[in-house]
């Protein structure tokens, strides 16, 4: 199966590593039914081009379709309110106000954030990827990206703090 | 202007900073980590990015998406058949090459499978026999048996004797010359056959200096020419003639003496 999805593109195995898909469906969707319907179609459908031996000659393939169908599967959901967030520098306790997390919460809380800041998230943190290839799968510039995570970083740490006050900054 | 713009980039680099170790970082993203390495901002950016990608390992596969894991394909693939690997310009060049290796090794092994001390000078004589020709030789009218006092009277050649086999042919013509290692090698030409004897001193272990033995006659094949070689007292005698073994074999099964 890794094989036939790997495609004529050669891209090592782990770059088209399935389970790490359906995180990044669960991410960007933050609903684990809705991931699992993206990543059972597009699994289906790579199977079906597979067979007919039209398997993409691109790298990331399978995450930039599965991009798309989260993209287009939220497209009419209701969409997050575009208010300021809070935002606080990176705190030296986060590392374990983040093990407080659920990776559901954290799915939700990545999943509502506009994209392509969503999708930047998601991929940054599959740890999965190194900047130049998120680059080429969202068509971001390195500012783009540079900007849209240290935002996302610093967004993240202001919701940490408001669910987990730490009691030195209260 | 520069400056800014340089560090504005490594600042970009900075915040797309691979998580762990597995992500390869290029040049410019390890020059600017290494610049950054002890900044408190840059360490705790890290611990923080380690803790979420470490929460993101964390989300559970569900049992119906993690059957799309198994190794089976959707796709029937077709095997591999023997001939199709025996089609594979790779295998058929890789078979061809080892085929001509081993017949290599072979044609080696069974030209060496006879092989005796001092077959290597015998093979050089007989490529000496083929472009030889009469007015090269001193002309001498006698039996061959009975040179042996004119090599050793001459040119002080001991025990360089023609065997029984052979010491009963009329000579041409005879000489001694020396060979590419300096060993005195003596030629006779004889009227039967066109046939020519070469006496030559037999090969010595290189350590102790004893003569390499060995019994009765030993064939040597080179250019159309046959040699029959054996060894008495040091010396070894080669009786040379254009043509296959049974050339000379009337004389070697000749009773000695005759």
């Amino acid at each position: 199966m890794r094989e036939l999805f790997r495609g004529p593109s050669r891209v090592p195995e782990r770059k088209q590593n399935l389970p790490q898909l359906y995180r990044f469906c669960f991410l960007m969707l933050g609903d684990s039914r809705k991931a699992q319907e993206i990543f059972h179609a597009t699994l289906r459908e790579a199977a079906v081009r597979a067979a007919r031996g039209e398997l993409p000659d691109e790298p990331f393939w399978l995450f930039r379709d599965a991009r798309w169908r989260c993209l287009e599967a939220t497209k009419n959901d209701l969409q997050p309110e575009s208010v300021k967030m809070d935002e606080c520098d990176v705190a030296r306790e986060a590392e374990s106000q983040i093990e407080r997390l659920d990776p559901m919460q954290l799915a939700i809380w990545i999943s509502t954030a506009p994209d392509p800041q969503r999708s930047a998230l998601a991929l940054f943190y599959l740890d999965e990827f190194d900047y130049r290839e998120i680059l080429d799968i969202t068509d971001l510039k390195l500012s783009e990206l540079s900007r849209l995570l240290a935002k996302g970083r610093r967004q993240l740490q202001a919701w940490l703090d408001s669910k987990f006050p730490q009691p030195n900054k209260v | 202007m520069k400056l800014l713009s340089s560090m504005r980039r490594q600042r970009s680099l900075l915040n797309c900073a691979p998580i762990s170790a597995r992500q390869l970082a290029d040049h410019p993203m390890r020059s600017a980590m290494s610049r950054a390495d002890n900044s408190i901002e840059f360490v705790d950016q890290q611990n923080f990015d380690r803790a979420v990608a470490r929460l993101v390992r964390l989300i559970p596969i569900p049992a119906e998406s993690a059957e799309w894991f198994s190794e089976k394909d959707l796709v029937p693939t077709t095997k591999r058949t023997w001939r199709d690997t025996l089609r594979n310009p790779a295998v058929l060049a890789i078979s061809i090459a080892v085929a001509v290796i081993a017949g290599v090794f072979v044609f080696n092994f069974i030209s060496h499978l006879n092989d005796f001390p001092g077959s290597a000078t015998a093979r050089k004589l007989l490529g000496i026999a083929a472009s030889t020709r009469p007015v090269m030789l001193d002309p001498v009218n006698a039996e061959a048996g009975k040179l042996s006092d004119l090599f050793f009277m001459k040119h002080g050649l001991e025990h360089y004797d023609v065997p029984d086999e052979f010491a009963d042919l009329d000579t041409i013509g005879c000489r001694v010359f020396e060979d590419d290692e300096s060993r005195r090698i003596a030629q006779i030409w004889v009227s039967e056959k066109r046939m020519q004897f070469f006496l030559f001193p037999a090969e010595r272990d290189s350590k102790t200096g004893s003569v390499l033995r060995f019994p009765g006659w030993r064939h040597v094949h080179q250019e159309g020419w046959t040699g029959a070689v054996t060894e008495h007292n040091g010396v070894c005698f080669m009786a040379a003639v254009r043509g296959g073994d049974k050339e000379l074999a009337p004389y070697l099964s000749q009773p000695a003496g005759k």
